[in-house]
């Protein structure tokens, strides 16, 4: 099921009231031939019959006008209005009708009824037969209706010959056989009474299969006591070989008459409830405001069609991915009793819902309730898009934070396994190179030796710095607390530990920490500081990293520092003689 | 004395081995990573094994680990922990669980043979030995209210040659001074920093240098 596909309409939403006037007078046509000839109507002249007549009739019609004006695209609304005009064509055979055309229509539609209704039971509420067996069935019950019962018969009824002289003319006369027709009508009442069986019995099963939806439940019961009544009436009508209007036919009739007003009654009450989910979301759309928190409809969907599994996630369009309304990418995994309902923009997929299967037999309730949010929908996926598209940034800044840190790190291994180690390994040659020559007599070659090793040792010296400079091992091997000791030891300046942390982070954590460290206390020392204080420590699930000193006040905003904790989804807070990073760990 | 030298690199292990055998010294065994030594540890029974921190296969602290080890199993073998880091806390881990016959020096002070040589001869008498320049960084670290500050220079000397590992009587002769007068400015220093009464020789090592790390300054 596509929500949202009905882009397309371009008739006016009242256009289907242009029925009304037409099932007025086709009513009143009617009601007035069974009133003129009461002997061969099923209203008779009676009020109440009058009542059965044009209240069935205008109900299904009213019906049908309704759902159409509310579901443009649903073939369920003309299967209404037809239910309801067929409905009045039994009493158009009437002798006394005055019209050949209205007499032949009437003659052939006779029992069109009974299909046009079993269908639009079936095909409640989205207007489509779910299976194979319903669409054979259905056209079996037409073909049954309208060809064995109707066309045939009428093709080979003379009116004249079976000793009707008021009667109209029939216009789809070929040949009169009263033989024929007493036949044709015989084994049609046979047939009738087979695919009436079998439409009860598929009205019921679909019944079982659905009964925890109530509006489908309203409008299933009516149409099954529809169906088995018009089933009784052929049942009663196979010794006389022929439908008719006796005082049973009539009773049967009028009861026929309460149960098509109730399956009509129904239908509009599906309409509405499906008015009151729209409105109930709508509002809550409205109370969302301009700017709804993220998920916020996610949240009102779920209330509204009471599904607390339901699941909103947002297509991005170029990647494709799922994302969720804080522009988290979400895998769109439907569970064993969800049904996937993708939401189109102008054909084009934006959003998918994954909710409970049954909400798709709730007639229109998803569709309703999915047009009333659509604005929302689309403005959260959009912000879901531009979340989506900043977590992406963020996450490329943090990768070339982390490239940068890990080409440091090999920088400092390589400095400290190659040339520190040629270098301590040249300064213990020179020593031994020494001892041989002091063997001998000492002078100018000692002396030179002597400073090559000095020159060994502070070239080693300087490099251990550079190293540790580039990036301090200790960081990576034992953590924040001992690299902060270290950084404590060799500062410029006092520097307090006040609260520190032995837990271990992720890498990038704490070498955005031990950073801010760093560059803190280098500004603090810039700007004449004579003590900083340090404090790092955990809250709930950030890092927090706080820098006091009493040195003059800050001008510089520490930018790269900001991007730094920025990239890890951080902040940095940059005060005159302070300095907290907030960096949210796990 | 006998020793095993393990340190990965080929160049540096052959000086160390040379100055150790132009220094008459006995290397029983060399190795080139962790598994190797303690090996050699177990089937040469040397008196110390001097080891690099960075070994395969990670290269970060292995060495460590390994010393701590051979402590934890052959009680009797002192270890030299040859380092490129000036880190005290590696230095205070090493003391931490085996605080005697253990050293932590910075592999370029082995260039002077006379430095490694008096380090071994000190692990081999129990003491422990930390580099110089790991000590001096502590006691040299900016205090903003320095407690070190009330020490007298002597007393600060004292300070760092504890620092350093050396017992009483070692002070005691590097300075040129009788052993009662290194007790006496001991005692002094326990009292100016506040100081828990003195632990036993082997622990004041670590206690000294946990208390310069200290940050409550």
């Amino acid at each position: 099921m596509n929500a949202w596909g009905d882009d397309r309409v371009t008739v006016g939403r009242y256009g289907p009231i242009a029925i009304v006037p037409f099932a007025a007078a086709a009513g009143l046509f009617s009601v007035a031939t069974a009133r003129h000839d009461p002997v061969w109507a099923f209203a008779g002249a009676s009020t109440l019959g009058g009542i059965a007549e044009l209240g069935a009739a205008w109900a299904l019609v009213g019906a049908g006008v309704l759902f159409w004006m509310r579901h443009r695209q649903n073939r369920l609304a003309p299967l209404l209005i037809g239910a309801g005009f067929a409905w009045l064509l039994p009493e158009w055979t009437d002798p006394q009708v005055g019209s050949a055309l209205a007499f032949t229509v009437g003659l052939v539609g006779f029992v069109a009824c009974a299909p046009l209704v079993a269908h639009a039971a079936l095909a409640y509420p989205t207007g489509r037969l779910r299976t194979r067996v319903h669409v054979a069935v259905v056209a079996t019950s037409y073909a049954g209706a309208l060809l064995s019962l109707g066309l045939l018969p009428t093709t080979v009824f003379d009116p004249k010959a079976a000793g009707c002289f008021q009667c109209p003319q029939n216009l789809a006369l070929i040949r009169g056989d009263l033989e024929l027709f007493a036949t044709f009508n015989r084994y049609g009442l046979w047939l009738g009474i087979g695919w009436l069986l079998v439409l009860c019995v598929l009205l019921v099963w679909r019944l079982v299969r659905t009964v925890h939806v109530a509006a489908v439940v309203a409008a299933l019961v009516p149409a099954i006591v529809y169906v088995a009544l018009v089933t009784w009436e052929f049942q009663h009508s196979l010794t006389r070989g022929i439908l008719g209007n006796d005082s049973f036919d009539q009773r049967v009739w009028r009861s026929e008459a309460a149960a098509l007003g109730a399956f009509a009654l129904a239908v509009v009450w599906g309409l509405v409830r499906e008015r009151q989910a729209r409105a109930t979301v709508a509002r809550l759309v409205v109370e969302l405001g301009e700017m709804p928190r993220p998920g916020a409809v996610r949240d009102a969907l779920a209330q509204t069609l009471g599904d607390a599994e339901l699941e909103l996630a947002y297509r991005r369009p170029d990647t494709g991915h799922y994302v969720d309304g804080l522009g988290r990418v979400v895998n769109v995994r439907p569970g064993r009793d969800q049904a996937v309902t993708p939401l189109f923009r102008g054909g084009v997929p934006v959003a998918v819902l994954v909710h409970d299967a049954r909400l798709s037999d709730e007639p229109g309730l998803l569709e309703e309730v999915l047009a009333a949010a659509r604005i929302a929908v689309e403005n959260e996926q959009l912000q879901a898009e531009i979340r989506a598209q900043l977590e992406d940034l963020r996450a490329s800044r943090a990768r070339i934070v982390e490239t940068g840190d890990a080409e440091r790190r090999r920088l400092e291994r390589n400095l400290h396994d190659g040339a520190q180690q040629l270098l301590v390994a040249l300064s213990y040659d020179l020593r031994i190179a020494q001892a041989h020559v002091e063997a001998d007599v000492g002078s100018e070659l000692t002396t030179l030796l002597t400073s090559a090793g000095e020159t060994a040792q502070s070239a080693l010296g300087e490099l251990r710095e550079l190293a540790h400079g580039i990036y301090p091992a200790i960081l990576a091997e034992a953590g924040l607390e001992a690299a902060l000791a270290t950084l404590a030891d060799e500062a410029p300046l006092p520097v307090e530990l006040g609260g520190t942390t032995p837990e271990r982070y992720s890498e990038p954590i704490e070498s955005a920490a031990y950073r801010t460290v760093v560059e803190g206390i280098d500004d603090a020392a810039g700007r004449g500081a004579t003590y900083v204080s340090v404090d790092v420590g955990r809250e709930e699930s950030r890092l927090i990293v706080t820098l006091r000193d009493d040195g003059a006040d800050r001008t510089s905003p520490l930018v790269h520092l900001a991007d730094r904790i920025g990239a890890l989804g951080g902040s940095l807070e940059v005060g005159g003689t302070t300095l907290r990073a907030v960096v949210p760990c796990v | 004395m006998r020793v095993v030298v393990a340190d990965d690199v080929m160049l540096t292990r052959e000086g160390i081995v040379r100055l150790l055998e132009d220094a008459g010294i006995d290397v029983v065994a060399e190795a080139e990573e962790a598994d190797g030594l303690l090996r050699h540890v177990r089937l040469a029974r040397p008196d110390a094994a001097i080891v690099d921190i960075r070994m395969p296969p990670t290269h970060t602290d292995e060495g460590l680990v390994a010393a701590q080890r051979i402590r934890a199993e052959h009680p009797e073998v002192g270890v030299l922990v040859l380092s490129q880091y000036v880190e005290p806390s590696y230095a205070m881990r090493l003391l931490e669980e085996h605080p005697e016959r253990v050293g932590y020096l910075l592999k370029e002070r082995v260039f002077d043979v006379a430095i490694l040589v008096d380090a071994l001869r000190r692990i081999a008498d129990g003491e422990s030995v930390i580099d110089p320049t790991i000590v001096s960084r502590l006691v040299g670290r900016r205090r903003r209210e320095d407690p070190l500050a009330e020490l007298t220079e002597r007393e600060r000397e004292v300070l760092s040659l504890v620092a350093e590992g050396l017992s009483n009587k070692g002070i005691a002769h590097r300075l040129f001074i009788t052993e009662r007068t290194v007790e006496a400015h001991v005692k002094q220093i326990f009292l100016k920093l506040r100081l828990a009464a003195e632990p036993e020789s082997h622990r004041r090592v670590l206690a000294v240098l946990a208390h310069l790390r200290a940050s409550a300054y």
